[in-house]
């Protein structure tokens, strides 16, 4: 039995999708009712559902064998696993953000105050990369508003299609790091249910560059 | 009452009948490790802070000072005083030591892992070659057995094959940590997007897919060229015969991409795993440097098991029976009470003595309540 932790939403759907195609009998998964847990016996399959940030923590110890989990979490959570597939969904980058006139200008600003949801992201880009300390404010949402308000000169956060950030007057400034998700591994289960989880790999594998 | 009544995060109560089974349990690997002809020895538990800096994250220790202003820490593992120990006198080599300790690690404590925790463990010290490398691994083996742990998964790794490979491949320094840590976390995502030669991309990916035994090393073996690379692969091998001596063959299979701690490392590494736990119950290898920091040249192997992850993962595969302390409680005409219960300690029957002058009724429902199987209740002589 192979304990696999989605993330509640659309990603957890495309994963069944790729799950499907690579010859998975996901169809327990797909139950639309409230439970948190769902088992097919007969697949070999339990499912979790579980809030996006969470499925690291259930993989790392053990409490799933496998999840799929978004590069944004993965580097934000520093987790002991293995990252053995980039299922290329949920694509995004992790930007640093700001007003639009900061362009190319970021190294003018001293003692940066940097509003994020990603702290650890944060700290390691602008202290390992950029080599400079800077404020981290961390934030839960709408992180846009932290330049518009003053409290933050620039940003760390996800941008998709730039949509927010250009309606409000905000631009990317650098990309930290390109983002999708991503197939771990829990360590232990790696070794211990190696005749389940390889084969899987290799059947995802195969699903993914079927559809490239 | 603040925290009166709290441990503090990390740290755990054991609770009576399951440390029962802990001093069980470690009796059981203290046995192990004599016959093997691996002397106990006992270090403090307060090390200098000077003993671990090179080799522990300042975080990851629990300092403090003394009344001299010293920087002190708690034990954090069992090899480094062991090492500081054996240096520090002139031992006739190769010299074979054992622990049974708490360790204490400051750091994110969950999933059965804690800051505070027993671990077992052996040191082999002035002994080279894959022999030595063996009789530590097949004691880690036969520790994990003679406590319980049947399913047993344990991964070899050669940390010098990986030096060797980058030597091989000219990887710079900068890029050799970056494809350090994606081989670690078994992310072939970085590995396909470097810039090196095609072929070099599926040697590195090799790494992160192995895990069989004289079959991976097989595959991989053409594919090298760098001496140091081949001997840590031949090592492996003899590693592996020898193993098989033992009938050990099918706990092992060898994993290239184990090199987590290659910093302090200097061979063969190895971890074993059971299920219901989700990190590693044995750490092992080969540390030929770690005496180079006390001033000696002392090559050595050795490895560690959880004690405490041990439990957990019994518990876990319910194969846990919690201790029991005694099957009888004597009570009534206390000075027959007290004569009958020294007789069954006697025959080594462990027996509870009521000191509180129950009557019958009151010793049947107290017995009840603890789960006392036998009440013997003495009135005057008879039972």
């Amino acid at each position: 039995m192979l304990t696999i932790a989605l993330p509640k939403g659309r990603l957890a759907d495309q994963t069944l999708d790729i799950m499907e195609k690579a010859g998975y009998d996901v169809s327990a998964a797909r139950d639309k009712s409230r439970k948190l847990i769902l088992e097919d016996k007969d697949a070999g399959l339990r499912f979790i559902l579980s809030k996006p940030s969470d499925v690291p923590t259930y993989v790392e110890y053990g409490a799933a064998d496998i999840g799929v989990v978004g590069k944004d979490t993965l580097l934000e959570e520093g987790r002991q696993l293995y990252e053995v597939l980039d299922l290329g969904l949920g694509k995004c980058r992790m930007c640093v953000a700001g007003p639009a006139e900061l362009k190319n200008k970021l190294d003018e600003i001293p003692n940066k105050r940097v509003g994020t949801k990603y702290p650890n992201i944060t700290r390691n880009y602008f202290e390992g990369v950029r080599g400079e300390s800077v404020e981290i404010i961390k934030l839960n949402g709408s992180v846009e508003l932290a330049p518009l308000t003053g409290l933050a000169e620039v940003i760390v956060d996800i941008v998709e299609s730039g949509r927010t950030l250009y309606e409000n007057g905000l631009d990317v400034l650098e990309t930290v790091a390109d983002i999708s998700a991503r197939l771990v591994v829990n360590r232990v289960s790696m070794k211990m249910k190696e005749e389940e989880i390889k084969p899987m790999i290799a059947k995802l594998k195969e699903a993914l560059a079927d559809e490239e | 009452m603040g925290n009166k009544f709290y441990t503090p995060d990390g740290f755990n109560d054991q609770f009576p009948g399951i440390c029962g089974v802990k001093r069980e349990l470690e009796s059981k690997l203290r046995n192990l490790f004599l016959l093997n002809g691996y002397e106990e020895i006992e270090t403090p538990g307060v090390e200098y802070f000077d003993v671990y800096k090179e080799f522990v994250k300042e975080e990851e220790l629990y300092k403090f000072t003394d009344s001299k202003g010293s920087l002190l820490c708690n034990r954090y593992d069992g090899t480094i005083p062991t090492v500081r120990f054996c240096a520090g006198r002139n031992y006739t080599l190769p010299v074979r030591f054992s622990y049974i300790e708490n360790m204490y690690r400051s750091g994110k404590a969950g999933g059965g892992k804690l800051c505070g925790f027993t671990q077992g463990g052996i040191e082999l010290l002035g002994a080279s070659g894959a022999k030595s490398d063996a009789e530590v691994l097949a004691i880690a083996i036969k520790s994990a057995l003679e406590i319980g742990i049947t399913d047993l998964q344990v991964s070899i790794g050669q940390v010098k094959f990986f030096k060797g490979l980058m030597k091989q491949l000219g990887i710079d320094e900068e890029g050799q940590l970056k494809i350090r840590n994606a081989i670690a976390n078994r992310d072939s995502v970085t590995i396909e997007k470097l810039d090196i030669s095609k072929e070099d991309k599926e040697t590195l990916l090799m790494l992160t897919e192995s895990g069989g035994t004289y079959d991976t090393i097989d595959q991989i073996l053409p594919r090298i060229t760098d001496d140091g690379a081949k001997e840590a692969l031949d090592n492996l091998k003899e590693i592996l015969d020898i193993m098989e001596r033992y009938d050990f063959l099918k706990f092992v299979s060898v994993d290239l991409s184990l090199i987590e701690s290659i910093d302090y490392y200097t061979g063969m590494v190895f971890k074993g795993y059971t299920y219901e736990v989700g990190f590693p119950i044995i750490s092992g290898g080969r540390y030929d440097d770690v005496a180079k920091s006390f001033g000696k040249e002392i090559q050595a192997v050795g490895f560690s098991i959880s004690l405490t992850l041990a439990i957990t993962a019994l518990m876990r595969q319910d194969k846990f029976v919690p201790a029991k302390c005694a099957s009888v409680i004597v009570g009534g005409d206390f000075e027959s009470a007290t004569a009958t219960a020294e007789a069954l300690r006697a025959e080594g029957t462990p027996a509870i003595l009521d000191t509180t002058g129950m009557d019958e009724e009151a010793l049947e429902n107290y017995a009840k309540e603890m789960g006392i199987e036998t009440v013997m209740y003495m009135d005057g002589g008879e039972v």
